[in-house]
C-alpha cells in the first residue's frame, strides 16, 4: 500500500521521534480495541462474558465456514453410505486436528499483526510465497464453485431456478460487505453461520438409534470395509475440516479484528467453540442421513437429492430444513472463502486489505472479493459443464494441499524472531507434526487406492 | 506535526493511544525480515511440494475417469 492512497494524517510522535501515519482503517480498529480494553479493565463475570463476545468471531466463522457445501455433502454421503459407526468419532478427531492447526494461526496473527500470505512472502521469499498463493487460489476457486453448486441444488429443492438461486447468494454476499466495518461484517456473517446448526434438529427428526451412537463414539465400531470408497470418504471428511483457506482466513481475520497477544486465550476459546459447533452440525448431518443407509446409493448425490431422499422419512419440513442448511453452508462459505482470497491478494500485492476499508480506499480488495464470487457463480450457470468433477475433487485437493501449507505454518509459529514469547511449545509441535503425518498418510493411501488398488486390498488384509 | 485531510488530531491521538504500534497500517508497510530455509526445512518443503504435484495428477486422472 503506498502512502497517500487513502486519507491519512502524518503525526510526529515526539516521544518516539518517528513519523506515524494514521488511517481510517486504524481508527475503526482502534474503536473496536477500545471496547475490548474497557471490558478487560473490569473483572465482573458480566464484563468477562462481554469480553468473550467482543473477541469471538474468526474461530467460529472459520469452523462453521468450513462446514460448507462440499463438506456437508461429504457428511451426508458418509451417513448414507456407512451409517452410524466409525465415522462419528473420526469426524470429531478431524475437528481436533482443525483446532490444533487453527490455534497456531491465532497466535501467529496476534503476535505479528500480519496475514499468512504476507508472512510467507516476506519471511521466506516470493518463490515459496507464490507456491502457497497458487495452492490457495486454485483451492479457493474450486471450492467457491462447489458452494454455488450447493446453493443452486439447495434452493432447487424449493423450485427456485438456478439463475435466481445464484443471484440470491451473490446479493447476500455483497450485502454483508455494505457496512465497510469488520465488526459489522463479522456479526452479520456469524448470524448467518448460526443457521449451520439447522442440521441438528434434522438429525433429531430422523430419530437416530442413540444406543448405536454411544457405542460408535466409544468403540469406533462398526468399522467400514477397507477399500477405495472408504479411503475416498476418509479423505473427503478430513478435507471437510482441515483446508488451506482456513489458515489464511483466520490469521487475516485475527489481524483485521485487531487481536493482540493478550487476546490469544480468547482466540483459543473462539476456535474451540467454533469446532464444537461445527462438529455438532457435522455429526447431525451424518445422523440425519444414516437413516438412508442401505436404502440408496449416495455416490453422486447432490444436496437436493439428499433432501428428497429424506423427505419420506423426516417429512417435507425436515427435508426443507436440510435443503436450507445446504444453502446456508454454501452462502457462508462463499463469503468467508472469497474474503480469504481478497485478504491474501491484498497482502501479496501490498494493496489495502481490510473489511474496515471504505470502497474508494479498498477498490482492489473489494474487486477481488466480488470477482472471485461472481466468476465462480457464473461458472455454475454455464450449461453442460462437468461440475460433478469439481465436487468430487475439491475436498481431496484440500487435504493434499495441507501438508505443504502446514510446513510453513509450523516454521512461522516456531520463529522466535517474529513470535517472541508466544512461539509454539514442544507439545504443540508434536501435535502439529502428528497432523502433518496423518494428512500425508491419508493422501498416500488415497494415491495407492487409485494407482495400485491391489496393493490397497493387500493392505486391507494385514 | 503535519496536517492532512479527514483525520482529526483527536482521532489520531486516540488511535496511537489504543493500538499497538505494529498494528498501525503504516507499520505494516515495513517488511518482515527475510530468513533462508535451512537444509532440512528446504528438503521437507520440496518433498511435500513434489508430493502435492504428483497427488494432484492422480486426483485429476481419477476424477476424469469418474466423469467419463
Amino acid at each position: 500500500m503506498s502512502a497517500g492512497t487513502q486519507p491519512e494524517r502524518r503525526l510526529q510522535v515526539l516521544a518516539a521521534e518517528e513519523d506515524v501515519v494514521v488511517t481510517h482503517e486504524d481508527i475503526d480498529r482502534a474503536v473496536d480495541r477500545a471496547r475490548v480494553s474497557a471490558a478487560r479493565s473490569r473483572s465482573t463475570l458480566r464484563s468477562r462474558a462481554w469480553l468473550l463476545w467482543l473477541l469471538i468471531g474468526p474461530g467460529i466463522l472459520v469452523m462453521l465456514g468450513e462446514n460448507d457445501g462440499p463438506s456437508m455433502l461429504s457428511y451426508a454421503a458418509t451417513g448414507a453410505r456407512f451409517g452410524i459407526g466409525f465415522f462419528l468419532p473420526f469426524v470429531i478427531l478431524t475437528f481436533g486436528m482443525a483446532v490444533v492447526v487453527q490455534e497456531m494461526t491465532v497466535r501467529l496473527g496476534a503476535a505479528t499483526h500480519r496475514g499468512h500470505a504476507e508472512l510467507i512472502f516476506e519471511r521466506f521469499g516470493p518463490f515459496w510465497g507464490w507456491f502457497s498463493m497458487i495452492d490457495l487460489g486454485i483451492g479457493n476457486f474450486l471450492t467457491l464453485i462447489t458452494e454455488f453448486i450447493a446453493i443452486r441444488a439447495g434452493l432447487g429443492f424449493f423450485g427456485v431456478p438456478p439463475w435466481a438461486a445464484i443471484l440470491v447468494a451473490l446479493a447476500v454476499l455483497y450485502s454483508a460487505l455494505l457496512s465497510h466495518r469488520y465488526w459489522t461484517w463479522e456479526r452479520v456473517t456469524l448470524a448467518a453461520a448460526a443457521f449451520n446448526l439447522i442440521f441438528i434438529p434434522v438429525a433429531l427428526m430422523a430419530h437416530p438409534h442413540w444406543g448405536g451412537v454411544g457405542h460408535a463414539l466409544v468403540t469406533w465400531k462398526p468399522l467400514p470395509p477397507f477399500g477405495r470408497d472408504t479411503v475416498l470418504i476418509v479423505l473427503s471428511d478430513i478435507g471437510a475440516t482441515v483446508t488451506p483457506w482456513m489458515l489464511f482466513f483466520q490469521q487475516s481475520a485475527t489481524v483485521d479484528k485487531g487481536m493482540t497477544t493478550k487476546d490469544i486465550r480468547f482466540g483459543r476459546i473462539d476456535t474451540l467453540l467454533g469446532a464444537a459447533l461445527a462438529a455438532a452440525a457435522a455429526l447431525g448431518t451424518i445422523l440425519a442421513t444414516a437413516v438412508l443407509f442401505g436404502h440408496i446409493s449416495a455416490e453422486t448425490f447432490e444436496a437436493a437429492q439428499f433432501a428428497q431422499a429424506l423427505q419420506p422419512i423426516i417429512g417435507r419440513f425436515g427435508a426443507s430444513l436440510f435443503a436450507l442448511g445446504m444453502v446456508e453452508a454454501g452462502i457462508v462459505a462463499s463469503i468467508t472463502i472469497s474474503t480469504s482470497s481478497a485478504y491474501a491478494f491484498g497482502e501479496v500485492a501490498q494493496r489495502p486489505h481490510s473489511l474496515n476499508l471504505p470502497v474508494n480506499q479498498g477498490k482492489s480488495f473489494y474487486t477481488v472479493l466480488g470477482l472471485c464470487a461472481a466468476a465462480a457463480a457464473g461458472i455454475v450457470l454455464i450449461p453442460g459443464l462437468p461440475l460433478v468433477f469439481v465436487v468430487l475433487v475439491v475436498n481431496v485437493v484440500a487435504v493434499l494441499a495441507m501438508p505443504p501449507a502446514l510446513v510453513f505454518l509450523y516454521l512461522l509459529v516456531n520463529d522466535k524472531e517474529i513470535m517472541g514469547g508466544v512461539k509454539s511449545p514442544g507439545w504443540m509441535n508434536v501435535l502439529a507434526a502428528a497432523v502433518v503425518v496423518v494428512l500425508t498418510a491419508a493422501g498416500m493411501l488415497y494415491g495407492i487406492s487409485v494407482v495400485a488398488p491391489n496393493a490397497l486390498a493387500w493392505l486391507g488384509r494385514l | 506535526m503535519s496536517h492532512e485531510e479527514h483525520v482529526s488530531d483527536a482521532e489520531a491521538g486516540f488511535v496511537l493511544s489504543t493500538l499497538e504500534h505494529d498494528q498501525l497500517v503504516a507499520a505494516k508497510r515495513e517488511p518482515v525480515p527475510r530468513r533462508q530455509l535451512k537444509g532440512g526445512e528446504l528438503a521437507l518443503a520440496w518433498a511435500l511440494r513434489l508430493y502435492l504435484v504428483f497427488m494432484l495428477l492422480v486426483v485429476f486422472w481419477q476424477a476424469w475417469l469418474a466423469v467419463k
